[in-house]
């Protein structure tokens, strides 16, 4: 099983001291995140992709080629990949190259972007969001299994005797994690590709979250993947730690209080109960941890967002050396010990290699 | 042989205080209502929602995108219901906030051909065009088969000598009532599709 860290990459100021941290100290902690993942022990990094303030990471394989060169084995990702605004054929170059720089270790989360006014800046609308998220990807997914392309479609030029380069590396497509919240046309689309499935897991109750689990497994099967138990999971979750959860609560309030996305609204208390927010002691964490295995199932992938809502870098950092020191060694010897068997990995590079030289060999062999 | 013929009516109040005269509008509703159906042989069961109570949650919702499971059970009352009473005081010319608040987390076809029965309170009948031009529209917009008849109390019709008049409250609660019970007894009761159990497939979203 993995775990990593996904950051949105807000600029937001810390509600504590008043101080608004410059986009240049926000790219540059994004950096040192990435690189303390590492450090720690867990396995991935993914960044967001915004194109609006108060964010940061327009680009995002800029940034992840400069942490492909300066870590060893972080698996670098995405949450999301705008695959309704940009372009399929440049998602297709750009991940393609990235992935030769990294040596593999990047796979991509594709979303739709939620904000109305950004899809016209790319020459796009919000309300063909759906539509843009299927024929992209229809796109995309070929681009990476077809060295010469002829394709027609709705929302870009066609192209005729197209080879997107540099072709993946040793002809492995980037494994592809499909995000949603809500959407059961997503959860369905990437059941139909026999991709990935990640539920950010923060903005909703466990319930949202089991009922569409769900559907992308049976849809999984359904499609021919595989059996339902083995389709390929990820969550996301959010936590704030200390050693005595009293610290904790008294610490995160005031960044819970004003964040962005539930400031004015609901008591940390009442999120905490609602959601699988968990702000506490490592242990609290462990336990609301592992139980999400209840709601969706052996999963494959679990991400956590640590380095929002105006938290300084010093604290995120504190973080992670807790995450890596006492709650993710828990979590994997307790998931594995858990785990139904035939439960697969998550796809990575060497693996699908590996498992693409021996279908070969077989062939040979008939 | 034939079992009773059975009905749900979910009554939505958005009245402030407790009492308030909004919430005694809707119970003098649902009460001719539940009479106008026994008298034509089906039984129903009345559930009452009164918004006050989920006030904060309303409010969270918009700011957190999901309710709470308090306010997701009323929710799911009104869009399983076979009939709705919709009641709200008449604030500045309009529906109070609290009900535009719940109805703004009602999804687009949740009242689709439901039969609905507006009704307000105000402190003067002034504003009792309120009903035509801020309450019908809505409902329209959410494809509610809101009834012809349309209730306002303004104070002077509680205390008003008279009641039996002629197009008195209690004649109009009476009328509205039977139009309700009418449109609520020839309706099939709704069947919600539930997209998590049964996915368009992605062929047919492609071709979409």
């Amino acid at each position: 099983m993995q775990f990593g860290i996904f950051s949105v990459g807000d600029v937001t100021p810390d509600p504590t001291t008043g101080r608004t941290p410059s986009e240049a100290e926000r790219i540059q902690a994004m950096v040192a995140i990435a690189l303390k993942t590492e450090e720690v022990g867990l396995d991935v990094f993914a960044t967001g992709e915004h194109h609006n303030p108060p964010f940061v990471p327009s680009s995002p394989t800029t940034m992840l080629g400069y942490i492909a060169a300066r870590t060893e084995r972080l698996i670098l990702s995405t949450a999301t990949t705008l695959i309704t605004t940009n372009d399929p054929v440049k998602i297709a170059e750009d991940y393609a190259m990235l992935q030769h720089l990294a040596g593999g270790r990047l796979d991509l989360m594709l979303g739709r972007g939620n904000m109305g006014p950004v899809y016209p800046w790319f020459g796009q609308d919000i309300r063909n969001g759906i539509p843009l998220a299927y024929e992209n990807y229809a796109l995309l997914h070929r681009l990476w299994r077809e060295d010469v392309v002829d394709w027609e479609g709705k929302f870009r030029t066609p192209l005729v005797g197209f080879t997107s380069t540099p072709r993946p590396l040793d002809g492995v497509p980037p494994f592809v994690w499909h995000g949603s919240i809500r959407s059961p046309e997503i959860a369905e689309q990437a059941a139909y590709y026999g991709d990935g499935f990640f539920h950010n897991n923060i903005f909703w109750p466990a319930e949202h979250v089991r009922r569409i689990v769900a559907l992308y497994r049976r849809r999984f099967e359904h499609h021919g993947h595989g059996p339902a138990d083995q389709a390929i999971v990820g969550l996301g979750g959010q936590t704030y730690m200390r050693k005595n959860s009293q610290d904790a609560v008294r610490e995160f309030r005031p960044y819970f209080d004003h964040a962005p996305v539930y400031g004015g609204g609901p008591s940390l208390e009442e999120y905490m109960e609602q959601t699988p927010l968990t702000v506490g002691s490592p242990q609290q964490v462990i336990d609301r941890t592992l139980a999400f295995r209840e709601v969706v199932g052996d999963y494959q992938r679990q991400l956590f967002l640590v380095d929002h809502a105006g938290l300084p870098l010093d604290t995120v950092l504190e973080q992670l050396d807790m995450l890596g020191e006492l709650v993710v060694p828990v979590l994997r010897r307790e998931f594995a010990t858990n785990r139904l068997p035939n439960v697969p990995e998550a796809p990575v590079h060497p693996r699908v290699l590996a498992a693409q030289a021996a279908r070969a060999a077989a062939t040979a062999r008939a | 042989m034939s079992a009773t013929a059975s009905r749900s009516l979910v009554v939505v109040s958005a009245g402030l205080s407790q009492p308030s005269s909004t919430r005694l509008l809707a119970d003098r509703l649902s009460a001719a209502v539940d009479r106008h159906l026994r008298g034509a042989g089906i039984e129903q069961q009345i559930e009452v929602i009164e918004l006050r109570d989920h006030a904060r949650d309303l409010v969270n919702n918009l700011l957190t995108g999901f309710p709470s499971p308090p306010l997701q059970a009323a929710i799911d009352a009104v869009l399983t219901a076979d009939g709705l009473i919709a009641v709200t005081p008449i604030f500045s010319a309009s529906y109070g906030g609290l009900f535009k608040l719940f109805f703004d987390l009602v999804e687009r076809d949740g009242l689709a051909g439901k039969p609905v029965l507006i009704a307000a309170a105000g402190g003067t009948a002034r504003h009792s065009l309120a009903l035509e031009h801020a309450l019908r529209p809505l409902f329209a917009y959410l494809n509610a088969a809101v009834v012809a008849t349309a209730v306002y109390a303004a104070t002077e019709d509680w205390g008003r000598s008279g009641v039996a008049a002629e197009d008195s409250l209690v004649d109009r609660i009476d009328r509205a009532a039977l139009e309700l019970s009418v449109a609520m007894s020839v309706r099939r009761s709704a069947v919600r599709k539930d997209p998590f159990a049964d996915p368009v497939p992605f062929d047919q979203l492609l071709q979409s």
